[in-house]
């Protein structure tokens, strides 16, 4: 089982910004109906989402967020040893959007940089990543940014994904630091890969001649995911908390990817642990795909003078399918205020 | 749990005034039956019945006498095994 701890790794910052631009679900009364939008509210929970300018990518939504990181922190561009870029909204189909970053952040030429394609679970896999670059190599500071802006691409004549996402662009910093530890499991079901598909646009739509402008906007099985939701994610909690011995008394916050509000209640149901420790960001933010986790802790601690440790449980599943658990300590002082952003490049 | 009683279950699922669904009414031709009751039906038979219906299960019902028989299924199942 891909499951172990990774030692000698900490969660110096996190930042995350979003596009100032909002999109309220009430907007959408004329395109589906007041009914169904008011329906559509009750179950996911969300009211509004920031939505980036067409010219606004996720790069720059991580480039506001890693800026005003470094600033904070402190840390020379040249001192970050890795940057890692989780994202399924590059720039561009190629060239690697992180490599843009890295100039852009004017990081050294001696900085491993790569792109990951990842959704919903993008942070708990990136948060593993850069621990084990730590962990296991001679590096000391790596950047991890996971961000998207998945409103690009959308079909906005379906109301099952047109209503859904929020943008947005996160970074977090790790420091070698030694006796923290950071307990992990990772899992895949590649089985589920058509549950959240875009089928056209790459080269597997190359030689097929009879593709419909819907096949290049993201087609989401609802039931199916949700049947993963309360099957195989559950289950994946209960058995990580049960191998490290973790009691609901050692977690001080569960932080789930943000599916929907239904998805989350009933996932607290299934654990079995009170919605007040549930962090929720989703009926302000929107599902915001892989950056919904470090999204709603800074919206949970960074608004508030926090101070001390907060001991986290994260999950993130979806899109894959793939899907993992994070337990964690991080002093809360380490979070920066929600950024909100129009900026964007002008150099692309 | 009576036919009464899960009919009652349907209704507050699918937001229809109590006392008004019929067993022999077709899913298709009711309004309020759509994907997102299709997902809240998944999450009644886990949470009542403790069993995960399938979306492909789901597929297969026509009226809600289908699904009352679905639930009298996992109601048996269930309390056997508790």
């Amino acid at each position: 089982m891909a499951t172990g701890v990774l030692r000698n790794a900490g969660i110096k910052g996190i930042a995350c910004a979003v596009p100032d631009n909002i999109k309220r679900s009430e907007e959408y009364n004329s395109t589906f109906g007041a009914d169904s939008v008011q329906k559509f509210i009750n179950m996911t929970g969300i009211k509004k989402r920031h939505v980036a300018l067409d010219r606004q990518c996720t790069s720059d939504l991580c480039y506001v967020a890693a800026k005003n990181l470094l600033e904070k922190l402190n840390w020379e561009p040249s001192s970050i040893d890795a940057l890692i870029l989780i994202t399924q909204t590059p720039d561009y189909a190629v060239p690697p959007s992180s490599c843009v970053l890295q100039h852009r952040l004017g990081l050294s030429e001696d900085c491993i940089t790569f792109d990951v394609n990842l959704g919903c679970s993008a942070y708990v896999y990136g948060v593993w990543m850069a621990a084990t670059m730590i962990s296991t190599q001679n590096l000391n500071r790596v950047l991890l940014l996971v961000g998207d802006t998945s409103n690009f691409g959308i079909n906005p004549n379906d109301s099952a994904t047109a209503m859904l996402f929020g943008d947005g662009g996160t970074a977090t910093a790790f420091e070698r630091t030694e006796g923290k530890e950071i307990k992990y499991v990772l899992k895949t079901k590649g089985s589920g890969f058509k549950s959240i598909i875009v089928p056209a646009g790459h080269a597997r739509s190359r030689g097929k001649s009879n593709m419909e402008a819907s096949d290049y906007a993201l087609s989401m099985n609802g039931s199916e995911i949700f049947t993963f939701t309360i099957t195989d994610v559950p289950k994946t909690i209960k058995n990580f908390l049960q191998q490290y011995n973790i009691s609901d008394d050692n977690i001080d916050k569960y932080v789930f990817h943000q599916a929907n509000l239904f998805i989350l209640k009933h996932l607290a149901k299934k654990l079995n642990i009170p919605m007040e420790k549930v962090a929720v960001s989703i009926d302000r933010y929107g599902n915001t795909s892989g950056e919904s986790i470090p999204l709603t802790l800074v919206d949970a601690y960074g608004t508030k003078k926090s101070s001390g440790t907060a001991r986290l449980l994260l999950s993130g599943f979806g899109i894959g399918l793939s899907w993992g658990c994070i337990y964690l300590d991080i002093d809360t002082s380490v979070f920066l205020p929600m950024i909100y952003t129009n900026d964007y490049f002008r150099g692309g | 749990m009576t036919n009464k009683e899960k009919l009652n279950m349907l209704e507050e699922l699918l937001d229809i005034e109590e006392n008004t669904l019929q067993e022999d009414a077709r899913l298709d031709e009711i309004n309020q039956w759509d994907s997102m009751s299709v997902i809240s039906l998944i999450a009644l038979f886990d949470d009542t019945f403790e069993r995960v219906i399938t979306p492909e299960e789901i597929k297969e019902f026509v009226t809600i006498k289908d699904i009352i028989d679905e639930m009298d299924r996992g109601d048996g199942n269930w309390q056997q095994e508790s």
